[in-house]
């Protein structure tokens, strides 16, 4: 039997984050561990009209061209795919797999070169989606090695994701998102007022500038689940220092206990418990990578944990996060670099944020809606 | 671990049947079962230094086109699929059925849209494979699915696709070159003639084939293989055949299927079960009811009927026409969305006359052709 949850999901995505219509090529992308939503995506798609078709890879390809492909297959960018970025009028992206750390143990140098073609291939895609002539959707199929990922049973890790979706039986999602999205617009509006923001919070005395800067709501449309208002903070502001509990993880390598040093924007120190190594090689990937391209607030509060992935873990509502390296063209940054690495600071406890001098956030939440307008 | 029949399957159809080389682009495709094999036959195409791409195919969304999908949906190529014809190198697709009746349920009338939709998709498929700008082949992969269709287990049933592909061969690829020296002997053979005429139960057609091509099919367009083919000339077909499997097409079947033609075309289709949608799919354009293949089945290694078309079609002994398209190589002009393969086994007293001499009997080419 259908799981009603993945149906309502799927109606969810081809309808309200990527609103098909008539006639709109749409592409589904999953790994074979995600068949069926893909196949309630594309059922779903049919009947709004839209000419669906499905990218659905077997598990373990990847690693068998990083293993033995020779330096051009790696660096190979299928003119196919290339093609598709400019035709294509909504894509979906469903994150799952049986095993998170298939690729942790490849070749670096090696996985680096793949990667970095898949990046070079996936650019044209993501221009058009920031230029907004391409809807595009990214969400996650709950599989086992998810679950373990987030120390849950797959019953309970199906709970937490369907929950996050607000997708339950007895949910009305639709509504959910709606008016989700409009409290997010509105907290845009009102931190594109600020000047400066300091985070302050267990190790954490963090300033960063924001003046002049669009934020922007995330709501639903490219993440399912969302909720985070953010934006790419000026270059040069960051100053002080913050301390992320979570354990900062990139390409399935963990980093524990980051701490972060900035003066005049970039990163002066970096410490951690674990994995320093592999810190420091990421700050020093490029230029661009010792500096912020995104500042956070994570707002979904049924996201109530760390579970390892991002598309949760930055949403995680009460947590603030920061990104090093590539910002985001719609929220006006000039920060470019092939590194874009969230880190979650979690200020569910005693964190505080100020405005310009004034308390805006406690414990992991706005606080009074008067102080808020106030900002 | 990975069966190692696996392995050696994908080194035939990577190195042999597509002969893929760097910087081809392979697009790998195949039914959900066939993950193993995929995977397989990808790590082969990296080693040949091509660029693998692979795509698993979903029953459930086919069936809910189908079901659910408009004239527009249903006629639409997808971008990945149109690529493909127009512009790859090898196309390797795998028929690795989850349940080969999945469709039955389905109204025979947007089946046969669908496959009209397709029709100048497949034609540039073929135009293209004819001219040598691509490699294409159709590998069969056991399921359980198929083996329940032929009555075993999955066991017994891959011990014959790989026994039918020459795996056992101690060298496979060397043993489908071998293979390659008899299918001459029989295609020079058929090469000399002009009309064939077929007799046996039920059936005595006679086929104009002169001026046409036979093709030697050795393990490159299918796998497993073994066949001679041709496109007969389109008016000539004349005569009554009564087929002696079921005709399965797009995972539906019609049994018990007789055919009775006339200057080429059919005047008169009816089936045991199955005749509605018999009569759907020959209505799909002109072209459809007229025959676009006649093949000689050679393969000694399939002897029981199996209900997988990329089997039954070469059983040694049988024969086979296809309702529809002809294949570009054989000089063959019919010209339809449809190409549907009909088998009609000939070793119980069948026999094969080439302008007037008897051939072939009881399943075999005589005087040693064979």
């Amino acid at each position: 039997m259908r799981d009603p949850r993945v149906e309502k999901l799927a109606d969810l995505i081809t309808g309200y984050s990527l609103g098909l219509g008539e006639g709109q090529a749409f592409r589904i992308d999953g790994e074979e561990s995600a068949i069926p939503l893909v196949a309630s995506m594309y059922r779903f798609a049919l009947r709004r009209g839209a000419l669906p078709y499905i990218h659905v890879r077997p598990a373990g390809l990847e690693g068998i061209l990083v293993a033995e492909g020779n330096d051009e297959q790696l660096g190979y960018i299928s003119e196919s795919e290339q093609q598709q970025s400019e035709q294509l009028d909504a894509w979906a992206t469903i994150w799952s797999t049986s095993n998170t750390r298939a690729m942790t143990r490849a070749d670096p140098e090696r996985r680096r070169h793949q990667l970095a073609a898949h990046y070079r291939m996936v650019n044209r895609r993501w221009e058009r989606i920031s230029a907004g002539e391409l809807a595009w959707c990214g969400t996650l199929f709950p599989t086992e090695a998810h679950a373990q990922d987030a120390e849950m049973s797959l019953a309970e890790y199906e709970d937490f994701v369907y929950g996050a979706c607000h997708v339950r039986p007895d949910d009305d999602p639709i509504a959910h998102w709606e008016s989700t999205s409009a409290e997010l617009a509105a907290r845009a509006r009102q931190l594109e007022t600020v000047r400066e923001l300091r985070m302050v919070g267990p190790d954490t005395d963090l300033r960063v500038v924001v003046e002049g800067r669009p934020w922007l709501p995330s709501d639903g449309r490219h993440n399912m689940p969302d909720g985070e208002v953010f934006t790419s903070p000026v270059e040069s502001g960051t100053e002080g220092d913050i301390y992320f509990a979570f354990p900062s993880i990139f390409q399935g390598r963990e980093v524990e206990d980051v701490r972060l040093r900035f003066s005049q924007g970039r990163v002066v120190q970096a410490e951690a418990s674990s994995g320093e190594d592999y810190l420091r090689a990421l700050i020093a990937t490029d230029e661009g990578s010792s500096v912020l391209g995104e500042v956070a607030f994570g707002l979904n509060y049924e996201i109530d944990r760390f579970t390892r992935d991002i598309l949760f873990d930055e949403k995680i509502g009460g947590t603030m996060h920061v990104a090093l390296g590539g910002g985001f063209s719609e929220a006006g940054t000039q920060n470019t670099s092939d590194l874009h690495w969230d880190l979650i600071c979690d200020l569910r406890e005693e964190g505080e944020v100020y405005a310009d001098g004034a308390l805006v956030w406690k414990a992991g939440a706005f606080v009074t809606e008067a102080a808020v307008e106030h900002v | 671990m990975s069966d190692p029949r696996l392995g050696r399957l994908a080194d035939v159809v990577v190195g042999y049947s597509t002969g893929v080389q760097p910087g081809d682009v392979v697009r790998i495709d195949g039914n959900r079962p066939s993950t193993p094999l995929i995977r397989e036959i990808y790590r082969a195409a990296v080693r040949a230094g091509g660029h693998p791409t692979a795509e698993l195919l979903i029953d459930e969304t086919a069936e809910d086109l189908l079901r659910e999908g408009s004239d527009a949906q249903l006629d639409w190529v997808p971008f990945d699929v149109r690529w493909n014809a127009e512009h790859g190198d090898v196309w390797i697709a795998i028929d690795a059925p989850e349940n080969t009746k999945y469709l039955s349920g389905i109204d025979p009338a947007r089946m046969a849209r669908r496959v009209k939709g397709r029709e100048a998709y497949q034609a540039q498929v073929l135009e293209r494979f004819a001219r040598g700008e691509f490699r294409w082949v159709l590998c069969g992969y056991p399921t359980e699915a198929s083996a329940q269709d032929a009555g075993m287990s999955l066991a017994q049933f891959e011990e014959l696709v790989y026994r039918a592909a020459f795996l056992d061969a101690e060298d496979p690829v060397g043993a489908w070159q071998e293979f390659g020296d008899r299918l001459e002997r029989i295609g020079s053979l058929l090469d000399a003639a002009s009309e064939l005429r077929v007799v046996g139960e039920d059936t005595d057609l006679t086929l104009g084939v002169e001026g046409r091509s036979w093709i030697r099919s050795n393990g490159i367009a299918n796998l497993p293989d073994g066949e001679v083919f041709t496109g007969p000339v389109e008016t000539s077909v004349e005569g009554t055949i009564r087929f002696s499997f079921p005709a399965m097409v797009r995972g539906r079947s019609a049994d018990g299927v007789v055919l009775r033609l006339e200057a080429g075309e059919v005047v008169e289709a009816t089936a045991r079960r199955g005749e509605d949608f018999l009569r759907h799919m020959i209505g799909i354009d002109d072209g459809a009811r007229r025959v676009g293949e006649f093949a000689f089945g050679l393969n000694d290694e399939v002897q029981d009927y199996t209900g997988s078309l990329l089997l039954d079609e070469k059983i040694g002994g049988t024969i086979h026409l296809a309702l529809g398209r002809s294949i570009p190589q054989t000089g063959g002009e019919n010209v339809s969305a449809l190409h549907w393969d009909m088998v009609c086994d000939l070793r119980r007293g069948g026999e094969v006359y080439a302008d007037g001499e008897l051939v072939y009997r009881d399943g075999a080419f005589l005087n040693g052709a064979g």
